[in-house]
């Protein structure tokens, strides 16, 4: 948490307590119109950052859900005569369970899901927009509200919005802040990263997902019931028309639309100066610019207006490196200890059968090396044993639980990790995040501030300590890998998965990388050891399995398995075997 | 001499996987190099074929620099690739793949000819040249691939383990088909898991371990070395007389 | 229950309407199969080209098949330059999603700036021609239109599969690398592609211009159903853009006949999110 951004966040309070006197004070009715729309569009891209800022999933379909909000309030107050205050919820909730029926279908597929997701939300104010327009809630001629009762908390009706608008965009931007400093926040952060890994370390992705899809499409179907009532005329056209999503994306992007002050200062600029253009034709030109500016930050400022000024500040005025406590002595592995056991697992893909009747266990403590040609399927092994595919027949158990047809996080929650023989670590994360991220999600279930200092430890006991604020691409290949193995022991594992975890180190590393192996055995974690180094798995391993086109053609010491004749022949061919 | 590698160095980002490789092939030639897995053979192959783009060193193919030359104008030179997997497009049929093989200008004029050529060697795709590539077995695929490098009338074929994940039946009729090919004066550089194989049909070799040659010769002169052995298995001889 | 002959005459229209998103879905289909760029501009860039067969008509009498044969190598060329600013500024694929809504954004803006948001119609003299087969009447223009999308369709699918650089580009979509090792030059396949594209999207403008009543927002009317065509018909497949665009014409137009007119939009939404939970493996 940054000194500059706990203070802003303390005076949000106060500079919203600051807008509501002077509406109680007295504002010309132009100020109070002018507040109120820049205190929508912040309410509408911060709520809009939630999913496809934090999360990286653009929607194109934001004003759908604001359309929702405004032609519920239009509807419930004028055909149902409930009072305008108690149509907000409503219309939240509305829009809430319209975005998660959306996402319950999109979320699971797999492949493309970004561009999917993003076309189908652009489809989606489309198709509302027709119901709309073909039922009795609009039916053509637009509703007119002018006749329903506003609650007159100040003066002048207008003002009466306005704080209905402070309040809504304050609490967003509350939100904002609650949600990326809590687990939820990483969590979606992580899956913009990397979604497959963030499932790996635990982070229950598809219903973090729906969570922040939900919220955010209830806050904007809320700016839409009140912004029914300040239009006091509602038509289809002007609702479901592309200015919404459109000025949405931009603003945040602008904005920074990772960070949780970012849409709102993107709104706050775009809008004001957006002023500029009213009616008629300057409209057009006005949504025109909009547009370009939009591709401008796009191919130029990716990252948007608040964090790059946030860099900038850092560079002239560098953090004070953040006092630790005494690094802990790397913590004890915690969970009971459990056996890891396939039995007769099977998964095919296609017409290829990559493993046929796998059946190997593991003890706590104990080095098993998995080697095998190339295609012999130990990486689909190690993914199935992680829950990254399912097995199509057989079991694999860790202690007395089941580990098959459970979603990846929960494996990972149950205290299995892994390594990738390509480091995949969040781009966006320093060292000491991803590590408290694997901490915070994993069987441990810290608090993010224990999960820090968890996490400070292990860098320390894989001598990444001095790297600990450093970003990925700062990070050469040996500390990449070395922060792979950080993360996966701050989950506090009961087995580990390494993948090649030697490949691409030259010898010294290889040592060290070893020695630390050695290490983390003798803590009691069971490990698998996918590699090609026979040198060094000869020297680590207790056991070792051979895999030879899915099937399991030898097992046993390293040296037995090794001479076992099979493997000879499989390795350097009949004329070898002596 | 044909191709000429020289102290080459190539990486995945930072990643290094080849640290000095140093090989020659002379016109006509049947060259192996082998090694055990995640030694580099294979990016070494693709950097020669142009898929990579080496860190350092010189790659020289009848005298030309290759290092300067784009991606896909290396077929051009006369280098033709069968890769690791087959790596066939799956969507397409039999023909479709041989035809993708000659796609550059010259071997284009030649392509019924050279269809005929590739169905002469394999008869069984010319049975079945409308269907989808992806529908064939393993052997069979291999065939493709190896036809799709033909067609583009190389000087020099670039073969990675071509008997990967096939049956030893298989693997013996590849091997018969290489040495044809050889014969008509195409040179070969092999790579192989599979030692004894490509011991068998080399007139030299090249270990690669760990991204460096550590050993060359001729195969009679290798056989004789444990360092095979070492290499692959990791297994030290107590009766070990060679170092 | 409606008449035989109204059902009929609905599976007439829809046919025809049909053929119109598959003209559309065309350019789309190529460039996100191939190319793997979402190009939401797509569907702008075939409105504009509706509006300058208008213009071009209207204002200076053009007739439309000679406007379609200035404007379409015009498009080709347009497309071409997106790609040269893509590539320049690397964009990555999901960028492209939102570079090419700021372009659809800018180029609908120009529309309405220049031609306003009033709706236009391109009166022409074969405006309301039509066959009549038996009870059923075909209008003429629509069939014209349902014949070149079949013609294009049939066309691309040839040209894909027969040409060189066709099966040049279906190589290079499953596996660019491959692809270059034979020759393949992947970067110029990509303009080739992005200009056809445009093209398309020029040619089925002129149809949309003499076939429906233009303003600015057809745009995103369009975006959901040729979207739903594209993916139910599989991308870069052209026979089933078509097909899927023919499907979905039928659908709405029966929907409109035995329901209410207005629910025609529902239906290609619904398919798609059908497809999408029964099938999500298909894109």
């Amino acid at each position: 948490m940054s000194a500059p951004g706990r203070r802003v966040a303390l005076g949000l309070p106060l500079v919203a307590l600051g807008f509501a006197a002077l509406a109680v004070a007295g504002l010309p009715a132009f100020y109070e119109s002018f507040l109120y729309l820049i205190f929508s569009w912040i309410a509408l891209a911060t709520s809009w950052s939630f999913l496809s800022g934090y999360a990286g999933y653009f929607s194109f379909g934001h004003g759908a859900f604001f359309g929702a909000g405004m032609y519920t309030t239009a509807a419930l107050t004028t055909m149902f005569d409930v009072p305008f205050l108690a149509t907000l919820p409503l219309a939240g909730v509305l829009a809430a369970a319209l975005a998660a029926g959306i996402g319950a279908v999109v979320f699971r597929v797999k492949r493309l899901r970004g561009e999917l997701f993003g076309l189908l939300t652009l489809a989606v104010g489309f198709v509302l927009a027709t119901i709309v327009l073909n039922t009795p809630i609009d039916g053509g001629p637009g509703v007119y509200l002018s006749g329903v009762p506003l609650p007159r908390l100040l003066a002048s009706p207008t003002g009466t919005l306005y704080l209905l608008g402070l309040g809504l965009a304050v609490a967003t931007v509350g939100a904002a802040y609650a949600i990326s400093h809590s687990r939820l926040g990483l969590g979606l952060y992580a899956i913009h990263d990397d979604e497959d890994v963030a499932e790996l370390k635990g982070v229950p992705t598809l219903a973090y997902k729906l969570i922040a899809f939900a919220l955010a499409a209830g806050i904007a179907g809320m700016a839409g019931g009140i912004h029914a009532m300040y239009v006091s005329y509602v038509t289809v056209g002007e609702t479901f028309s592309i200015t919404v999503p459109l000025y949405v994306v931009l603003m945040s992007v602008l904005g920074g639309a990772r960070h949780w002050l970012g849409p709102a200062v993107g709104a706050t600029l775009i809008a004001s100066s957006l002023y500029v253009f009213t009616g008629g034709q300057q409209a057009v030109l006005g949504r025109a610019l909009v547009a370009l500016v939009l591709i401008l930050v796009i191919l130029l400022l990716p990252e948007g207006i608040v964090p790059a000024a946030l860099a900038r500040w850092r560079r002239w005025r560098p953090r004070p490196a953040e006092v630790l406590a005494a690094p802990a002595a790397a913590p004890a592995v915690v969970a009971p200890a459990g056996t890891l056991a396939c039995d007769d697992v099977w998964r095919a893909f296609g017409g290829i059968q990559a493993l046929r009747g796998v059946s190997l266990s593991v003890a706590p403590g104990e080095v098993l090396g998995l080697v095998g040609p190339n295609g012999s399927g130990k990486t689909t092994l190690i993914n199935v044993i992680s829950g990254y595919y399912a097995a199509d027949r057989g079991r694999v158990t860790l202690g007395a639980e089941t580990l098959t047809a459970r979603p990846a996080h929960e494996v990972a929650r149950l205290g299995v990790a892994r390594t990738h023989q390509i480091p995949r670590p969040f781009a966006h994360f320093t060292a000491l995040d991803d590590v408290a991220l694997a901490a915070t999600f994993g069987p441990g279930r810290c608090s993010p501030r224990q999960a820090r200092a968890e996490a400070r430890g292990w860098l320390e006991f894989t001598g990444l300590g001095r790297r600990a604020s450093a970003l990925p691409h700062e990070l050469n290949l040996h500390e990449r890998k070395f922060l792979e193995l950080a993360r996966a022991l701050a989950g506090r594992p009961r087995v580990i998965l390494l993948d090649e975890v030697l490949s691409g180190l030259n010898p010294a590393e290889v040592a060290s990388a070893v020695r630390l192996i050695q290490q983390i055995r003798e803590r009691g974690v069971a490990i698998v050891f996918v590699e090609h180094l026979m040198r060094a798995v000869l020297e680590l391993s207790d056991r070792v399995v051979v895999l030879n086109e899915g099937e399991v053609i030898a097992a046993g010491t390293p040296q037995e398995a090794m001479r076992a004749a099979r493997v000879v022949e499989v390795y350097l061919g009949k004329a070898h075997v002596a | 001499m044909l191709l000429e590698v020289r102290h080459l160095a190539i990486a995945y980002g930072d990643a290094p996987a080849v640290w000095d490789a140093t090989l020659a092939v002379g016109p006509g030639e049947i060259v192996a190099v082998i090694g055990p897995n995640g030694a580099g053979k294979s990016t070494l192959v693709n950097t020669i074929a142009g898929l990579q783009r080496a860190r350092a060193g010189d790659l020289r193919f009848g005298g030309a620099d290759l290092g300067a030359v784009p991606a896909h104008l290396v077929c051009r030179q006369g280098i033709a690739l069968v890769p690791e997997g087959r790596r066939l497009f799956t969507r397409m049929s039999v023909e479709e793949n041989l035809e993708m093989g000659c796609y550059r200008g010259e071997a284009r004029r030649a392509r019924a000819a050279m269809l005929e050529r590739v169905y002469g060697l394999f008869p069984i795709l010319r049975e079945r040249h409308r269907q989808l590539a992806g529908s064939l077995s393993g052997g069979q695929q291999q065939m493709v691939a190896i036809g799709r490098a033909l067609m583009a009338q190389p000087r020099l074929l670039l073969l990675d383990e071509p008997s990967l994940g096939l049956a030893p039946a298989v693997v013996d009729h590849m091997f018969e088909i290489i040495r044809a090919i050889n014969a008509e004066g195409v040179a070969i550089l092999l790579v192989e898991q599979n030692v004894v194989r490509a011991l068998e049909i080399a007139v030299r070799a090249y270990v690669l371990e760990e991204g460096r040659v550590v050993a060359d010769g001729p195969p009679a002169v290798l056989r004789q070395q444990s360092r095979i052995r070492e290499a692959y298995l990791g297994l030290r001889d107590e009766a070990d007389t060679n170092p | 229950m409606p008449s035989l002959t109204l059902l009929g005459q609905a599976v007439v229209s829809g046919l025809l309407a049909g053929g119109i998103y598959g003209l559309l879905a065309l350019g789309l289909s190529l460039s996100w199969g191939l190319l793997r760029l979402v190009n939401l501009a797509h569907f702008a860039l075939a409105l504009l080209g509706a509006y300058l067969t208008y213009q071009l008509g209207t204002a200076f009498h053009v007739p439309p098949w000679l406007a379609a044969l200035v404007i379409v190598p015009a498009f080709f060329v347009l497309g071409m330059a997106f790609h040269a600013v893509f590539a320049y500024f690397r964009v990555s694929e999901f960028g492209s999603l939102l570079v090419t809504f700021g372009v659809a954004v800018i180029l609908e803006s120009l529309i309405q700036w220049f031609w306003t948001a009033d709706y236009r119609r391109y009166e022409t003299a074969y405006a309301t021609a039509s066959i009549r087969v038996g009870p059923l009447f075909v209008p003429a223009l629509e069939l014209l239109a349902c014949l070149t999308a079949a013609g294009l369709a049939l066309g691309t699918w040839a040209w894909l599969r027969f040409t060189y650089v066709g099966k040049a580009l279906r190589a290079s979509a499953e596996d660019p690398a491959i692809a270059a090792a034979f020759g393949v030059n992947h970067r110029r396949q990509a303009f080739l592609l992005s200009g056809v594209s445009a093209a398309y999207a020029g040619i089925a403008g002129a149809f949309i211009a003499l076939i429906s009543t233009l303003a600015p927002s057809q745009i995103w009317a369009w975006v959901g159903v040729v979207f739903a065509v594209v993916i139910i018909g599989g991308l870069a497949n052209p026979i089933g853009a078509l097909l899927a665009g023919l499907l979905i014409g039928v659908s709405e137009s029966v929907t409109m006949a035995v329901a209410a007119p207005a629910w025609a939009p529902l239906v290609s939404f619904s398919l798609l999110i059908l497809i999408l939970i029964l099938r999500p493996g298909r894109v």
